[in-house]
């Protein structure tokens, strides 16, 4: 058995100390999935206040190994105390300003990311991101409408960071009875964003703020 | 060498039974020795899965002597290879074993001559479901992907590792190690805490409690999936299980919900044999293509330990 606490955050998120940010991205996910409070596969095994603890646990993992500074200070700790060996120590993570969901493993993802990235140089758009990004309140509307200025079909999306049509749509509508909860709807749209080359914290906290102004 | 799986899970009505019957029925079709053992004492009707309406004779025969032998009330089936020890004719109170009534069925279920060994046990976490869940060192764990079905399942795992404890520890050291616990600990809590116990007072024995724990080996299956269910449910218990608890944990699979179920059950027909192309029926052959490679792996084990 294993206790949380005892375990470095490689262990916690289950990756290898080399692992590249997408990884730690996708382990992270997959980690929120088991322990967030609606996940079925845990339900009832910890107590609220242990979940908490976890939870904030996974979510500090995520912050330090994703940030390549505070992730070399935490290597150097590691290796200091002895749990990691001189030699594992990376000197250089894999480069941050990669797209998260560029696995390399398809040629065709790469073709897309790559039609992205120079489409998104091309003044209009920009100015629309710009636009849309400088706003207090981001919908759905706004979204989709970039998203169809760039060219992007809501498949390809699908297709590189796996989250379903529908759930794509329910965000695009601002549809809250289909959204789901808040852990897993802002993993979606940072990675909605991050596809479409926009600033994904503000456009999380944007989306966010006006879905709830949206219920009231 | 022969392989014991109780079926087990908190709730009734889960499909302890089915799995039981269905699987018993493709490991003998795979040319397996098989016996299934009703140990739902008070509510058996394994038999009604295998097809059969009643079994003249059963464990009652063995409990009032009248037989010596378990295998004696081995009762064959319509499937070759498969034959079920029923306990439908057990009086009521037989719900209400004898401890040693119990330890001598247990024995007697552990010498049976066959590959494999399948005990349908009873709803609940009463003493007889535990002890008969653990006369081996790997059982099987029933759920279905409900909320409440995990939470029994969670705590059928709680009071079968505080059973095993109570099968290591003598009474006064299972006394003091209960004192420092409190009802409402999860399991993960509870057994941490009761090594812990165990340990600081008898190091020795506190490191035995942990390796026969750590032996140990659930096996879950999930029934009656859907497909609007987490397709990753089971891989998801199984990683969180095997991370927070001593024991191993292994997936062997979903079964689907089929309609079908039910309407064989009705008919007295054998799901898997009525039904052998549903998805259901795939489910289980899938499962049962993982136990056979796990007693091929335990042989083999086994042979290398005598070498
Ligand atoms: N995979 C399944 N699909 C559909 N119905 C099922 C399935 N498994 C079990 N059932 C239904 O659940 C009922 C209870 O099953 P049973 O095996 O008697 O449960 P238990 O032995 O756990 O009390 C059965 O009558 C059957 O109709
Ligand atoms: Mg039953």
């Amino acid at each position: 058995m294993n206790n949380s606490e005892k375990l470095n955050y490689y262990e916690l998120l289950e990756v290898p100390v080399d692992a590249s940010f997408f990884e730690i991205r996708h382990a992270y996910r997959d980690a929120l999935l088991i322990y967030d409070e609606d996940s079925l596969s845990t339900y009832s095994l910890f107590p609220d206040e242990e979940r908490a603890v976890l939870l904030k646990r996974i979510e500090d993992a995520f912050n330090i190994l994703i940030d390549a500074t505070k992730r070399s200070e935490y290597d150097e700790q590691l290796v200091k105390s002895g749990k990691l060996k001189p030699s594992e120590r990376l000197t250089r993570y894999q480069d941050k300003s990669i797209p998260i969901f560029r696995t390399g493993s398809s040629a065709e993802k790469n073709i897309f990311f790559k039609k992205v990235q120079e489409k998104v140089k091309e003044s209009d758009i920009k100015s629309l991101a710009e636009e849309i990004i400088a706003k207090e309140l981001i919908s759905g509307q706004d979204l989709k409408k970039l998203r169809k200025a760039i060219g992007i079909e809501l498949e390809e999306i699908f297709e590189v960071a796996r989250i379903s049509i529908s759930m794509l749509k329910a965000i695009e509508n601002n549809k809250f009875h289909d959204l789901p909860s808040l852990v897993y709807l802002k993993n979606f749209l940072k990675s909605y964003a991050e596809i479409l080359h926009l600033d994904s914290e503000k456009a999380v906290d944007g989306y966010i703020i006006n879905l709830t102004l949206m219920q009231k | 060498m022969s392989c014991i799986y109780p079926i087990g899970g908190g709730k009734g009505g889960i499909g302890k039974s089915f799995i039981a019957a269905n699987l018993g029925v493709l490991l003998a079709k795979q040319g397996n020795r098989v016996v299934l053992v009703d140990l739902d004492l008070g509510g058996a009707n394994l038999h009604t899965f295998t097809g059969m309406p009643s079994v003249k004779t059963g464990i009652e025969k063995f409990l009032d002597k009248t037989v010596i032998d378990l295998t004696q009330v081995a009762v064959p089936t319509e499937i070759n290879n498969l034959s079920i020890i029923s306990s439908v004719n057990c009086s009521m109170e037989i719900a209400n074993l004898f401890a040693a009534q119990k330890l001598k069925i247990i024995k007697a279920i552990q010498k049976l001559p066959f590959d494999y060994i399948l005990l349908d046990l009873g709803a609940g976490t009463n003493y007889n479901t535990l002890d008969f869940f653990l006369s081996s060192n790997e059982g099987i764990l029933l759920l279905t992907p409900e909320p409440t079905s995990i939470e029994n399942a969670f705590k059928f795992i709680k009071a079968v590792y505080l059973r095993k404890v109570r099968q290591i520890l003598n009474q006064r050291e299972f006394k003091s190690v209960t004192d420092c616990i409190t009802g409402n600990d999860n399991a993960i809590e509870m057994t941490a805490r009761i090594i812990d116990a165990v340990a600081e007072n008898d190091p020795e024995k506190g490191e035995l409690l942990r390796k026969q724990l750590t032996e140990y080996q659930f096996k879950f299956i999930i029934n009656q999936f859907r497909k609007t269910v987490d397709a990753k449910l089971g891989e998801k218990i199984e990683k969180v299980c095997n991370r927070y608890f001593y024991s191993k944990f292994h997936f062997l699979g979903n079964v689907c919900y089929d309609e079908r179920v039910h309407e064989s059950i009705y008919s007295k027909k054998i799901f898997i044999n009525k039904y052998s192309y549903t998805v259901s029926a795939i489910d289980l052959s899938h499962i049962v293509k993982k136990l056979e490679k796990n007693r091929l792996a335990g042989r083999l084990e086994s042979i290398g330990s005598h070498e």
